[in-house]
C-alpha cells in the first residue's frame, strides 16, 4: 500500500469539494450572507489540504485494486469530515456531532435531517447541504472522474472500486465512456428538472436545489415543511417523476434517450421495479383511502409520493407517514430496504439483487421437484452465473443482519424501537425518514449522540455497500512500503 | 516545481491558515464588542424609561387614592412630579425606537396615558368623585390598567430583542472560537502530513543517496537510486549516477 498515492488521489477529491465550497460561497455572496466567509473559509481549508498532495506526490498511472478501495473509503470520509467544517463554523444547531450527521447524510444522499428549524440556516449553507447530495448522488469518485479527466489511467481502477459490481453488469464499455454517460444523464436529468420546476412556480434557488436532491435521491430540502410546503400538484408529479427517473440504472436511461426506448421494458429489473412500485402505490392508497383521505384520488396522490420518494431512496415528503395505517407503513418499510436499481443514485439492497432473490427461490423449488436436472437461472434470455447470485444473497443477508445489528445498538442507548428499526432501515437504505418522530416529516435532532454516530455508521456502511468500509478498517490491508 | 518552492508552500499555507483563521477571529469578537454596545444603546435603555413609566403611574395611581380621601395638596403635588417623571420616560423612549414596530408601542402609550391623565386632571376633591370608589375602579383604575399594560408591552419586546441579542452575542462567541480551533487542528493534522512528505521526498532520497555512494566507495557497489520526484533531488541522483559511472567501472 502506497500512502502517497492515496493522498494523491484523495486530494483530487479535496479540491473537488474545495471548488463546490466557493461555489456555495459565491451563492452566499449573492444572498449578502455572513455564511460567505464560513464557506470560503472551509474551501480553503479543504483546498490546502487537496493541492499540497498534488504538488508534492507525482502522477501515478498504475494504481492496485486495493489501493482503488482504500482511496474510495478514504475519499468519502474525508470529503464527510471537511463537509461538516461549514455547519461546524455556522454553530447555531450544529454541534460537531450534528455536523457530521448532516455532512454523512448529505454526501450519502439519505437526507436524514437533525435541523429543527432549516429555513433559519443561510441559503449558501442549504446549497451546500443539496450541493453534497449532488456529489454523493453520482459517488464521490466517479463525480471527480467526470470533472477531473486528466486522472488518467488510473480511472478504471477508481471507477471499479466505486461501481456497485451489478451495476458494471450493464455498463458492458470502456470506464470513461461509462462516465461519461453517466454524467450526460446526471446532468441531463438536473438540468430538465430545474426547468420544469421554475416552470410550475418555484423560483430558481429552491428549483436548482430540489433537483440536485431528486436526481442524486438524496432528500434534503430548503423548505421545513419538505415538498409539502409548496401545496403544488404539478410540482409533486415534476419531483415524482424525476424521481422514479433517478431510480433507473443510468445505461439504461441513456439508451432509452437516445431512441431505444424498448431498452426500458427489455431490462427484467426496470420492468419489476416500476412493476412492485406500481402495486406499491395502488395497495398503499387502498390503505389511506377511508382512513387519511376521503377520495381515492387523493389516497392515490400522497401514497405516490410517498411511496416514489422511499422506493428510490430519495425521502421527500407531502404527507405525515407516521400518522399512516400499519399497511401503508409496511410497504413503506419494504421499499425503504428493497430502493431501486443499480447503477442508479438509488441506496438500499436494489431490485436486482431482489430479482436475483425472486429467481433463486423459484429455481430451488424447482430443483426440488427435480433433484438431478442442472437448472440454470437466466435473466432476459442470458445465464447467470452461481457466483452472481450467491453473491447477491450473501449481501441482502448481510445487510439485515447490519440493520439487525445497528438496530439493537440503538436501542441500547436510549432510542425507541420502533424508530432505531425503521431509522436504521432508512439509513442502511440511504432513505431519509423512517417512521415515528425520525418520519417524512420529522428530524433526528432529538437521537442521542452516540444514536447519531452509529446512524451515520449506517449511512456509509449503506452507501459503500458494506465491504469496502469493513475492509478499510481492517488493519491488514495497510501494508505499506517497507521505507513506510 | 522545485524543492524550495514545495517546502514554502507548506509553511505558506500553514501561515496562511493561521492568518485567516486569526483575521476571522478578530472580526467576530469586534462583532462582539458591537453586539454588546448595542444591547446597552438599544434595548436595555428603553427598558429603563419602561421601568421608570411603571413607577410613575404607581405614584400616580396612589395620588389618585390621596385625592378620593380629600387629601388635595399631598394628591395634586405626587401627580405633577409622577406626570414629569413620566412624559420624560416617554420621551426617552420614544427617542429610542430601535426595533422594527416600537413606535406603535409607544404611540399606544402616549394614547392611553391621555385617556387616564384626563381622568384625573379635572378637579376630584370636594366633586361628586371625592369618596366615589365607584368611579374610581370603573374608570381610573381600568385606564390605569391600560396604560399599564401598553408600557408592559414595550418592556417585553424590548426584553425579547434583548434576549434575541444576547443569543447571537453567544453564537458569535462561538463563531469566534471556532475557526480558532478548526485552524488549530487542521495545522496539526498539516504538519503531520507535510512531515510525512519532507520525510518521504526529501530526507528518504538524501538518505538514499548517500548510501548508495558510500557502498559505491566502500564496497563498489553499483550506483543505483531511484529518486520518485521531479525535482532537485531527482537532479542529484542523475549526477551522481553520471559521476560514479565516469569515476570507473564498479565491480560485481
Amino acid at each position: 500500500m502506497r500512502l502517497h498515492v492515496i493522498f494523491r488521489y484523495t486530494g483530487y477529491i479535496l479540491v473537488l469539494n474545495a471548488l463546490a465550497m466557493l461555489l456555495c460561497a459565491a451563492v452566499s455572496l449573492l444572498y449578502a450572507e455572513r455564511a460567505f466567509a464560513i464557506l470560503l473559509y472551509s474551501g480553503f481549508v479543504a483546498a490546502l489540504f487537496g493541492v499540497f498532495p498534488l504538488i508534492f506526490v507525482p502522477p501515478t498511472e498504475n494504481i492496485t485494486n486495493n489501493e482503488g478501495l482504500i482511496i474510495l473509503v478514504a475519499s468519502w470520509l474525508v470529503s464527510c469530515l471537511l463537509g461538516a467544517l461549514p455547519y461546524v463554523l455556522w454553530g447555531a444547531e450544529f454541534t460537531f456531532t450534528n455536523a457530521w450527521f448532516e455532512s454523512v447524510s448529505g454526501f450519502t444522499t439519505t437526507g436524514s435531517s437533525i435541523l429543527t428549524d432549516i429555513e433559519a440556516v443561510p441559503k449558501g449553507i442549504l446549497f451546500w447541504r443539496a450541493m453534497t447530495h449532488w456529489i454523493g448522488g453520482m459517488g464521490i469518485i466517479i463525480f471527480a472522474l467526470s470533472i477531473l479527466p486528466f486522472i488518467g489511467e488510473s480511472a478504471r481502477v477508481l471507477y471499479q472500486s466505486e461501481m456497485s459490481p451489478l451495476a458494471m453488469d450493464n455498463f458492458q464499455i470502456r470506464a470513461k465512456q461509462a462516465v461519461r454517460i453517466l454524467a450526460i444523464v446526471y446532468l441531463g436529468l438536473t438540468v430538465s428538472e430545474t426547468i420544469l420546476l421554475m416552470i410550475f412556480g418555484m423560483n430558481f434557488f429552491d428549483a436548482l436545489t430540489h433537483a440536485f436532491a431528486t436526481v442524486s435521491t438524496g432528500g434534503f430540502s430548503p423548505k421545513n415543511a419538505s415538498v409539502a410546503h409548496y401545496h403544488s400538484l404539478p410540482i409533486e408529479m415534476v419531483v415524482m417523476v424525476f424521481m422514479i427517473l433517478s431510480g433507473i440504472h443510468f445505461g439504461v436511461l441513456f439508451s432509452a434517450v437516445a431512441g431505444n426506448f424498448r431498452s426500458l421494458f427489455n431490462s427484467p429489473f426496470v420492468r419489476y421495479y416500476l412493476i412492485s412500485m406500481g402495486i406499491g402505490i395502488l395497495l398503499s392508497a387502498a390503505g389511506l383511502y377511508g382512513s387519511q383521505y376521503d377520495n381515492f384520488p387523493e389516497a392515490l396522490r400522497y401514497a405516490a409520493f410517498q411511496i416514489a420518494s422511499v422506493g428510490t431512496s430519495t425521502g421527500f415528503a407531502t404527507a405525515d407517514s407516521a400518522v399512516w395505517p400499519a399497511l401503508s407503513q409496511v410497504l413503506l418499510i419494504f421499499f425503504t430496504l428493497q430502493c431501486a436499481c443499480a447503477g442508479s443514485t438509488s441506496g438500499g439492497i436494489k431490485v436486482d439483487r431482489i430479482v436475483l432473490l425472486g429467481k433463486a427461490f423459484r429455481r430451488q423449488m424447482k430443483q426440488l421437484q427435480h433433484p438431478r436436472g442442472v437448472i440454470p437461472i437466466t435473466l432476459a434470455g442470458r445465464s447467470i452465473g452461481k457466483e452472481v447470485v450467491e453473491s447477491a444473497i450473501l449481501y441482502i443477508a448481510i445487510y439485515l443482519a447490519v440493520v439487525f445489528i445497528a438496530t439493537l445498538l440503538l436501542i441500547a442507548v436510549g432510542t425507541e424501537a420502533l424508530e432505531a428499526f425503521s431509522g436504521t432501515a432508512a439509513t442502511m437504505g440511504n432513505v431519509g425518514p423512517g417512521l415515528g418522530k425520525v418520519g417524512s416529516l420529522g428530524n433526528f435532532s432529538h437521537i442521542s449522540t452516540a444514536g447519531k454516530w452509529i446512524f451515520s455508521v449506517v449511512m456509509l456502511l449503506g452507501r459503500l455497500e458494506i465491504y469496502a468500509l469493513i475492509m478499510f478498517f481492517i488493519p491488514r490491508h495497510w501494508k505499506m512500503y517497507s521505507t513506510f | 516545481m522545485g524543492l524550495r518552492l514545495k517546502i514554502l508552500s507548506g509553511f505558506l499555507a500553514l501561515a496562511l491558515m493561521l492568518f485567516l483563521a486569526g483575521i476571522w477571529s478578530i472580526y467576530e469578537l469586534s462583532a462582539i464588542g458591537d453586539s454588546g454596545q448595542k444591547l446597552l444603546r438599544e434595548n436595555y435603555r428603553s427598558i429603563q424609561a419602561a421601568k421608570m413609566m411603571l413607577e410613575s403611574l404607581e405614584r400616580e395611581d396612589s395620588a389618585i387614592l390621596l385625592l378620593l380621601l380629600g387629601k388635595w395638596q399631598e394628591g395634586r403635588t405626587i401627580l405633577n412630579a409622577a406626570d414629569s417623571s413620566f412624559n420624560a420616560a416617554l420621551q426617552m423612549a420614544k427617542n429610542n425606537l430601535t426595533i422594527p414596530g416600537e413606535q406603535a408601542y409607544t404611540d399606544s402609550i402616549a394614547r392611553r396615558y391621555k385617556i387616564y391623565k384626563s381622568l384625573w386632571e379635572k378637579p376630584v376633591v370636594s366633586t361628586y368623585k371625592e369618596g366615589n370608589l365607584d368611579w374610581y375602579f370603573r374608570e381610573v383604575h381600568r385606564a390605569f390598567l391600560n396604560t399599564k399594560a401598553a408600557v408592559n408591552s414595550l418592556m417585553e419586546v424590548n426584553s425579547s430583542a434583548m434576549y434575541n441579542t444576547a443569543t447571537e452575542v453567544r453564537e458569535r462567541a462561538n463563531r469566534a472560537i471556532t475557526p480558532g480551533i478548526i485552524a488549530m487542528i487542521a495545522a496539526l493534522v498539516f504538519s503531520l502530513l507535510f512531515n510525512f512528505f519532507i520525510n518521504y521526498y526529501v530526507v528518504s532520497p538524501v538518505i538514499r543517496i548517500t548510501r548508495g555512494i558510500k557502498q559505491f566507495l566502500e564496497e563498489q557497489r553499483p550506483f543505483d537510486v531511484e529518486v520518485e520526484s521531479h525535482d532537485e533531488l531527482k537532479e542529484l541522483g542523475n549526477l551522481v549516477m553520471t559521476l560514479v559511472s565516469r569515476a570507473g567501472k564498479p565491480r560485481g
